[in-house]
């Protein structure tokens, strides 16, 4: 009975909370909402007995993935409404709509047929966290570090991108040299251009 | 799930939020005394007997002060802020164990509210939230310096998750389990088997990273009087700001026990001697925040950045490594 | 004290100035990381917490309970005015002269003066506005009769300014003057209790 009150619990939850990220036009709202609704799909683990996944949603999306969403929204002025441009708004609902459907047929479509179940069933004999290990290092493995490998090659290309000119510093740089440094760059720019 | 467990469960979750409550209320107070004689002041002294009710005094102040919420804030969002620390510094000390179990008029009580086989997963998951109190409450103040609090508060929350989260990485290797009362167990056998011994650089990366979130002197960047005034508590009054106050405290107290529980033994064998000894340990770290308080200066925010990922994370990485290859071989 | 050495504001062999020895800034990542291990391993962060609990330990605390213990205050204080009595007849001092008043930069002494039965001025009404009072002391410097002083008092919390300013609360009261409690300002050119400060006489 608990389980069943605590799924359509944080299902409504869920689902507000998403509703609320989407409708909202105030972007602190959103992002609040959002990472509220992560923490609650992680309640579908605690729910399902998958500890380790659980503790890894709140982790890596609320903790990580939400906080970097929240530093790029420091761009902007966060305490006014944000104002949306709709030029053909029954379009949008059409192409909405017609993503949901199709997201849904897309999750439906191989199990509607079939019955699901476990491909591996929780032992109790074995703790929840060595069961993922042992599934990402030999069925999972090739896909598990070509992942890694992707993240790897984002981190580096995020660190080339931002660490441009960052063994410069404005602080110890004389006027002169910064508008010199400006110069050289709008012309590099130019030549570019003209390539 | 019979009711006497829920009953349990409920009559502990309510013994942790009074009692570390009421340690957060008595913590400001131990700040203020510590700081006082280290810098040959005196601190409160008139309010009751040592000037011990002056807690007692400063709550009732916060209580009964007016909540003002500034026109241009995110009112919702301004409001739930507070609430979003000082619950997930609470949340966290479901999962620790504060004491070995004991049996009391014929029935054992296991002090944990929730004996999850992830224990520490979780609490670092949990202070990993505990980011969005100060990080939400910085950007709907409509103030400035509020803001840069929230910027500082969200690079230095998820950098030094990497430095907590990899530090941890060794010991578990060794320990191969991520409960917290199996790392206790571990240790049960005396001193020479602290994890301290074998991971001392684990220990101190963990150390400096507890300091980064909790937001404590040396990297007390978040809301640095100095500088930004009171950072993300500038638009703050009465008991909101207060929130913010027993949620820095209270979590202080949980990665006190986190430190003594995972690298200096916890409460050993669970005897009352090695309960007591966890109890020292718990006061000496708590000692030590309030220690480099009154000794340390505080470090520019880029210099924290340096700090995390240029020396203390390839540490960190390095360190996982070299116990991986001792433990194999 | 050094004084005369101090005068010669340039760095040199006689001096006692000289530069402070400052590493360079380090420019380059190895020199900063030299720099971190050096701080680091050379100690200097226990260094700090050792000094801060041997304070801790020594517990030598240099706090004055303010309200209990207060510090002794220069004699040349210039806290709140007071009017002082002749010693041998307890006569105010004071004869209306409006010197004070004239000189006060800050406009904030008011007096008002009439001839007694004696055809002897007398003051009547004496006031400080302390709100503007600046107390800067060329009040009592320009007295010639050391009438108006700089007291000692600098307690001054009350629910009224005035409370401290109307000529009956800075004029010494007589008891006090009976039991020798009127101080005298001890500075240049003041009076040994012992002399004397006499009338001044209407006709020589």
């Amino acid at each position: 009975m608990f389980e069943a009150i605590a799924f359509y619990l944080f299902a409504t939850l869920i689902t507000v909370m998403f509703t609320i990220t989407v409708m909202t036009s105030q972007a602190l709202y959103a992002l609040t909402a959002m990472a509220a609704g992560m923490i609650f799909i992680s309640a579908f683990f605690f729910i399902l007995g998958a500890d380790f996944l659980g503790a890894i949603q709140i982790i890596v999306y609320t903790g990580a993935v939400m906080a970097i969403y929240a530093f790029g929204m420091m761009f902007f002025d966060t305490t006014r409404n944000v104002i949306e441009k709709r030029s053909n708004p029954r379009f949008v609902i059409v192409l909405g709509a017609f993503a949901a459907v199709l997201v849904v047929f897309i999750v439906l479509a191989p199990i509607v047929t079939t019955n699901l179940e476990a491909h591996y069933p929780i032992d109790l004999a074995v703790g929840n966290t060595q069961a993922i290990g042992m599934v990402l290092f030999t069925k999972y493995l090739v896909p598990f570090e070509l992942a890694a490998i992707m993240l790897l090659v984002a981190m580096i290309a995020g660190i080339v991108l931002a660490g441009k000119k960052m063994d410069k510093s404005l602080t110890l740089m004389a006027e002169e040299e910064i508008a010199l440094m400006h110069a050289s760059s709008v012309s590099e720019t130019l030549e570019e251009g003209a390539h | 799930m019979d009711m006497a467990f829920i009953i349990e469960t409920i009559v502990k979750i309510v013994v942790i939020l009074l009692v570390f409550s009421a340690l957060a209320g008595l913590g400001t107070y131990f700040e203020r005394k510590v700081l006082a004689f280290m810098q040959r002041r005196l601190g409160p002294m008139h309010v009751g007997p040592f000037g011990l009710l002056q807690v007692a005094a400063d709550g009732i102040k916060l209580f009964t002060k007016e909540d003002i919420i500034p026109q241009n804030v995110v009112k919702p969002i301004f409001k739930i802020a507070p609430v979003i620390t000082a619950a997930t510094a609470f949340m966290a000390s479901a999962a620790i164990p504060f004491w070995p179990q004991f049996t009391a008029f014929g029935y054992t009580v296991h002090p944990i509210v929730a004996d999850v086989n992830i224990g520490i997963l979780y609490v670092l998951g949990v202070m990993a939230i505990g980011l969005y109190g100060p990080l939400l409450g910085g950007m709907a103040s409509a103030n400035k310096f509020s803001l840069i609090s929230a910027a500082r508060s969200a690079a230095v929350f998820i950098s030094y998750e990497v430095i907590s989260g990899l530090s941890l990485l060794a010991p578990l290797m060794m320990v191969g389990s991520l409960s917290l009362v199996d790392i206790n167990n571990y240790q049960a056998g005396g001193i020479g088997n602290w994890i301290v011994w074998s991971q001392p650089v684990a220990f101190i990366l963990f150390w400096i990273a507890a300091f980064a979130e909790t937001g404590r002197t040396p990297f007390h960047l978040v809301a640095n009087d100095h500088e930004i005034i009171d950072g993300f508590g500038t638009e703050y009054s009465g008991m909101r700001w207060g929130l913010f106050f027993i949620g820095e405290y209270a979590n202080m107290f949980f990665i006190s026990f986190v430190i003594a529980i995972i690298f200096l033994g916890g409460f050993g064998d669970g005897t009352i001697a090695g309960a007591f000894q966890l109890l020292l340990k718990v006061a000496f770290f708590f000692f030590f925040f309030l220690w480099t308080r009154a000794a340390w200066p505080d470090v520019r925010p880029d210099q924290l950045m340096w700090l995390c990922w240029k020396v203390l994370m390839p540490i960190a990485v390095i360190n996982v490594v070299i116990t991986g290859l001792v433990m194999m071989f | 004290m050094h004084s005369e050495p101090l005068n010669d504001r340039n760095v040199s062999e006689q001096s006692p100035y000289y530069y402070v020895d400052i590493e360079e800034y380090p420019t380059t990542g190895w020199d900063k990381f030299k720099q971190v291990v050096k701080r680091t391993f050379r100690g200097e962060l226990f260094v700090g917490l050792w000094v801060v609990m041997r304070e801790l330990v020594k517990f030598n605390i240099h706090t004055v309970k303010y309200p209990l213990e207060k510090l002794p205050i220069g004699p040349r204080y210039r806290a709140v005015h007071k009017l002082l009595r002749l010693w041998e007849s307890g006569y105010e001092r004071c004869i209306g002269c409006g010197l004070c008043e004239k000189i006060c930069i800050s406009d904030c002494i008011r007096m008002d003066t009439k001839i007694d039965e004696n055809s002897r001025k007398e003051v009547t009404e004496y006031s400080i506005n302390l709100g503007r009072c600046i107390f800067c002391g060329y009040c009592a410097e320009v007295c010639p009769e050391l009438a108006i002083v700089h007291g000692q008092r600098y307690e001054n919390g009350s629910e009224q300014r005035s409370h401290f300013v109307i000529k009956d609360d800075m004029l010494t009261p007589l008891d006090f003057l009976t039991s020798g409690q009127q101080t005298e300002y001890p500075g240049f050119g003041s009076i040994n209790p012992n002399e004397s400060v006499t009338k001044t006489p209407l006709a020589y």
